[in-house]
């Protein structure tokens, strides 16, 4: 999963690194762009929506999902609540039926409540040591990714400075995937890059 | 045409940290206030569904009507009457794809134009304004004054509430031109009391 942040793509707009990334197999994007006005986001999430072979998430913001068609709403820390989210999805919106909601955590009890509250995956992290994430607490490590993992049986994506080498140790403690930022991003050869992910674990 | 209060109270935490969105909910309540509009940009998306919650119970015991500014997801969640949209926010068009057409739906207009436009996209009511000097936001543009609102007035049909700078004083001339009705923040929230405040604002529309 690519998790985006348009202010990383320097030289290059967010939208064609999400195109190269589909092209090259990556399965999923969650749009999390906090500083858009409504109007920018509903936009820029369409835009990505007609990208072919990526399935969208759409991170905090359920009208939004709903609105551009998405395949998800994720939900950061402090978001929105299962419940909430699902008891929306199937009312008169269209063939919106199967929108899957996520959730960020950064503890085993809170995976295990997260699975219990109705939860489709959960993301987990942060992993390494990274940037992107210093703000979400301490480092979780691989020991705690791989206890979550057994404790949960939805689906674990592993982030926080994800590297195609880290991300081999991280399916290998029995994530189900990895959700990246910067090493997507902010490479200069993205192909080469998702490439290595690849090789690296398998299939993405 | 859909029944739109005429005293509009919104909750707004950034220009004053004294009241939460209840307290003033509470009190705009109490004082009399037709419509509430919670107002939050910075709160995360979990407390300001649990806040919505709980306007939402009150205002239905008191029967005013509970807007939410810009999320119209939180509105869905919370059950709200309808949302308010500024210009940075989601279409009108695509609001009603989420909230049908039962439900209330503001836009917020900066001149005669855009009101114009406003009420074509198939707004319930317009917020114009802002009509005096304000803190509330950080404006740029001028004042719109009474006479530009009295020209709104006359050319939409829908409701029109004022807003921007109003307070128990002037309210009387904004009411003079015909508009429906007023939407308050600092007013109220910045009053020594609040409820006293939003009683007089009521008593000058109803006059």
């Amino acid at each position: 999963m690519l998790i985006t942040d348009r202010k990383l793509c320097i030289g290059k707009s967010l939208i064609n690194v999400i195109k190269k990334s589909a092209r090259s197999g990556v399965k999923a994007v969650q749009l999390r762009e906090k500083d858009l006005t409504s109007k920018e986001l509903l936009a820029l999430a369409r835009k990505i929506k007609k990208i072919r072979g990526i399935k969208l998430i759409i991170n905090n913001r359920l009208d939004i999902a709903l609105l551009s068609g998405a395949y998800g709403v994720h939900s950061p820390e402090k978001g929105i609540h299962a419940k909430h989210a699902k008891k929306l999805v199937p009312t008169k919106v269209g063939n919106y039926y199967n929108l899957i909601v996520g959730k960020s955590i950064h503890s085993l009890n809170q995976a295990i409540r997260v699975e219990k509250d109705g939860y489709d995956y959960l993301i987990f992290g942060p992993v390494f040591k990274t940037p992107s994430k210093i703000k979400y607490g301490p480092l979780q490590g691989l020991e705690k990714l791989k206890n979550v993992c057994q404790s949960v049986s939805i689906p674990v994506y592993a982030v926080g400075g994800i590297n195609p080498q880290r991300a081999k140790k991280c399916i290998q403690a029995g994530a189900y995937g990895v959700a990246v930022i910067r090493a997507i991003l902010k490479s200069k050869n993205i192909a080469g890059t998702i490439k290595e992910f690849k090789t690296a674990i398998g299939s993405l | 045409m859909k029944k739109i209060g005429r005293l509009c109270v919104i909750t707004d935490t950034s220009v004053q940290k004294k009241y939460s969105h209840y307290e003033i909910t509470k009190m705009a309540i109490k004082g009399g206030a037709d419509v509430i509009q919670l107002r939050d940009k910075s709160l995360p998306t979990g407390e300001l569904i649990e806040t919505a919650i709980k306007i939402k119970k009150l205002c239905s015991k008191h029967k005013v009507l509970f807007i939410i500014n810009d999320r119209v997801d939180i509105a869905l969640i919370s059950k709200a009457d309808g949302v308010h949209l500024g210009k940075q926010d989601i279409s009108i068009k695509d609001t009603r794809k989420l909230l049908g057409k039962n439900k209330i739906i503001g836009g917020t207009a900066h001149s005669l134009k855009e009101a114009i436009k406003r009420e074509k996209e198939g707004a319930d009511y317009i917020g114009f304004g802002h009509i005096y000097p304000t803190e509330s936001k950080l404006k740029k543009a001028k004042p719109k004054g009474i006479n530009y609102l009295k020209r709104v007035v006359k050319k939409v049909k829908i409701p029109v509430l004022a807003i921007g700078g109003i307070n128990q004083v002037n309210i009387k001339d904004v009411i003079c031109t015909g508009v429906h009705g007023a939407a308050v923040i600092g007013a109220v929230v910045k009053s020594t009391s609040p409820v006293k405040a939003v009683k007089k604002l009521r008593n000058a529309i109803y006059e």
